[in-house]
């Protein structure tokens, strides 16, 4: 048990008293944009990733990482207690946990929730442990070619996998890996796509887009749905929550199901929205009394809040092992690696074991800090949440600009968040998905310099990328999920996101 | 157009357009590869190649949804009607409000009076309740970035003025 010496080593760098006040402040601050609308995981990442920039890396990036799982915890709350997800990835949350919550068991439904993502994120945790040095290891054979066709497969199965129309994602993608060529070219070094626009040189940072796509872009979405919290009172009883916690066990085929489906699509890009939506409909097409569910079902809250997280933490093993983040909240916290000067991908279990081993161990700590202080501070921020969005909204907004103008001292990227800011308004409204542009931004120079550096190789003949079996296969995987809607519409998975995704507590 | 009782835009018009604006900049993206060059030079792909590739790839999908958009039936659903829009221009007119006067007067001042503002208009505070949160907000602002982090945020006359850097 190698890896399990290496995660020892790496509890052993976390356990001090500094990281773990940074983990209770990354949660408490993740907690925060979770709850508030317009700001997510994303979005609070890349607010806060440029003031990290003179911290030691592992520092930073337990401070980062604990802020997502925070975010994740955030976002379950609002949906149980408000009815609005604070994430998308918690919109499967409302159709159970709300009417649960209504019927006075706040508690029981808060616990539940709280209870099932942490073990599902356990899980995830584990299953990283476990699976990624042998992982990384697998991935040191790999060249440019293969590298590029690991990017090729992510970026397929987000045309395959996904729930919107697959040109649109096509679209969105190609966008952001626009957005990352534009500027200097690290190869040549000459300028591209800048139109003659001086601020253009320094290229368009994914983090500006970040900000404008789900920070702007969700707050005019919010305006415009119409803010009204008619919350519900929570006051968490400690018996309660002990009464729940003996409940969890019943639910154990719930959650075991639940967790895989959340492994699988934290690793592969679905990301944990659509794991949500496909454990909470896998769940209800296998339970036996499936008119039950809308109305306060705890089965309802478990699934969707298992696969969510366990997507969540899972989504952080293709960014360590293979640099190809699992979804929007890893890919920001990619490009932070980048920034930091440190190579996501197998190179760095090797170069840096204590980062890799230190964020593993600190993955434990966070998401058991993360329930602790979850299910005490509920109650705080609830309230916060009453506050009127007269208040909430421009010190969000000033919040988000600010931020924007740190990054690079840059008043031209404030301009870029507000259209960026439109932009993710009229995605949003139109289903054009938001995450693929944001990952092909993060991963865009790194997925281009493999392909140059394939096209190098072969003198310009793209038969490298079938030129041995291994290079063959991921890209045969990637041409097969390209294919997936097709192959999908014949086996129904499709169908089970999508019947997931109607809402059944509208009819009630 | 069409005109019902309440004046709206649809949402296919709203699809057609978004498509044809992003075939659009799938258009400046391979413009803009082709100037660099999009083929083969001694030293490997010219750097235009990859990005004039995207481009197409670019405008590919835009035809794809534009045509989806003409052919898919959208029984009616409106994007964005005139009972709606009202609370998002009262959000975002104030917003651009609020960016303009961070480039003039910098963020602090501006977040001062956009957030009191705000809470004047839309939430109906009394002013003096809006003019201290705002005044708590930028000073938790100034604790936050310019103490804590040390980051510097954008200033303007007024804190030149005050000898505040």
């Amino acid at each position: 048990m190698e890896n399990f010496g290496h995660l020892l080593d790496g509890f052993a760098t976390v356990i001090s008293g500094y990281h773990l006040a940074i983990m209770v402040v990354g949660v408490m601050l993740g907690i925060l944009v979770g709850v508030l609308p317009g700001l997510g995981a994303p979005n609070g990442v890349s607010l806060l990733l440029p003031l990290t920039f003179a911290m030691d890396p592992i520092s930073a990036i337990i401070l980062l990482s604990c802020m997502y799982w925070g975010a994740l915890f955030g976002g379950s709350t609002t949906s149980i207690l408000f009815n609005i997800p604070g994430e998308p990835s918690s919109v499967a949350t409302t159709f159970d946990g709300y009417p649960m919550a209504r019927s006075g068991q706040a508690t029981r439904a808060l616990t539940l929730a709280f209870m099932s993502a942490g073990i599902g994120a356990i899980a995830g945790v584990i299953m990283i442990t476990l699976l990624s040095g042998w992982v990384a290891r697998f991935a040191l054979q790999f060249s440019s070619p293969e590298f590029f066709a690991v990017y090729f497969l992510a970026f397929a199965s987000f045309i395959g996998m996904g729930a919107n129309a697959p040109a649109k994602t096509l679209v969105s993608m190609m966008l952001g890996f626009a957005l990352a060529t534009v500027g200097m070219d690290t190869i040549s070094g000459g300028l591209r796509l800048t139109f003659g626009v001086p601020d253009l040189i320094k290229g368009v940072s994914f983090l500006v887009a970040v900000m404008g796509l789900f920070g702007i872009g969700e707050l005019l979405l919010t305006t415009e749905e119409g803010l009204r919290f008619e919350g519900i009172k929570a006051r968490i009883r400690p018996l309660d929550v002990l009464r729940t916690m003996a409940e969890i066990p019943r639910h154990a085929i719930a959650i075991g199901r639940s967790i895989l489906i959340g492994i699988w699509m934290g690793i592969t890009p679905a990301g944990p929205t659509a794991a949500s939506f496909m454990a909470y409909g896998m769940t209800r097409r296998f339970a036996r009394n499936p008119e039950m569910f809308g109305k306060g079902d705890p089965r309802g809250i478990v699934s969707p809040e298992t696969a969510d997280h366990s997507a969540g933490t899972s989504a952080l093993l293709p960014m360590l092992a293979l640099g190809v983040p699992g979804s929007a909240t890893a890919a920001v916290m990619m490009g932070g690696l980048m920034i930091w000067g440190l190579t996501p991908g197998p190179m760095l279990f090797i170069d840096r074991p204590d980062f890799v081993w230190g964020l593993i161990a600190s993955m434990y700590l966070g998401n058991v800090v993360a329930v602790l202080l979850v299910l005490s501070t509920v109650p705080l921020y609830a309230a916060i949440l009453r506050v009127p969005f007269a208040i909430i909204g421009p010190i969000i907004v000033a919040v988000i600009f600010s931020g924007a103008y740190q990054i690079a001292n840059s008043t031209f990227d404030m301009w870029l968040v507000l259209i960026f800011g439109v932009v993710g308004y009229v995605f949003k409204k139109l289903e054009y998905p938001i995450a693929p542009l944001v990952l092909a931004m993060v991963l865009g120079d790194k997925a281009e310099d493999a392909f140059r550096q394939s096209m190098l190789m072969s003198n310009g003949s793209l038969t490298i990328f079938w030129s041995n079996s291994l290079v063959a296969s991921i890209m045969g995987l990637g041409i097969l999920m390209l294919g997936w809607p097709l192959i999908g519409k014949v086996m129904g998975f499709r169908n089970l996101i999508r019947r997931g995704r109607q809402n059944p507590s509208n009819a009630s | 157009m069409a005109e019902d009782s309440k004046r709206h835009l649809s949402r296919r018009t709203m699809e057609i357009a978004t498509a044809i604006a992003t075939a659009a900049a799938g258009g400046a993206v391979c413009y803009g590869a082709a100037e660099i060059g999009t083929g083969w030079t001694e030293t490997g792909p010219a750097p235009g190649y990859f990005p004039f590739y995207i481009g197409l790839l670019i405008i590919l999908g835009s035809l794809a949804n534009l045509i989806r958009a003409f052919v898919k039936d959208w029984s009616g659903e409106i994007f964005l009607d005139s009972e709606r829009a009202r609370p998002v221009l009262a959000f975002a007119l104030p917003l651009v409000g609020f960016m303009v006067g961070a480039l003039l007067l910098g963020l602090y001042v501006a977040t001062l009076l956009y957030v009191s503002t705000a809470m004047i208009w839309q939430g109906r505070y009394r002013w003096w309740i809006a003019t201290l949160t705002g005044a708590a907000v930028t000073a938790a602002f100034y604790c936050v970035f310019e103490i804590a982090f040390q980051v510097p945020l954008l200033k303007g006359p007024i804190e030149d003025w005050l000898g505040i850097y």
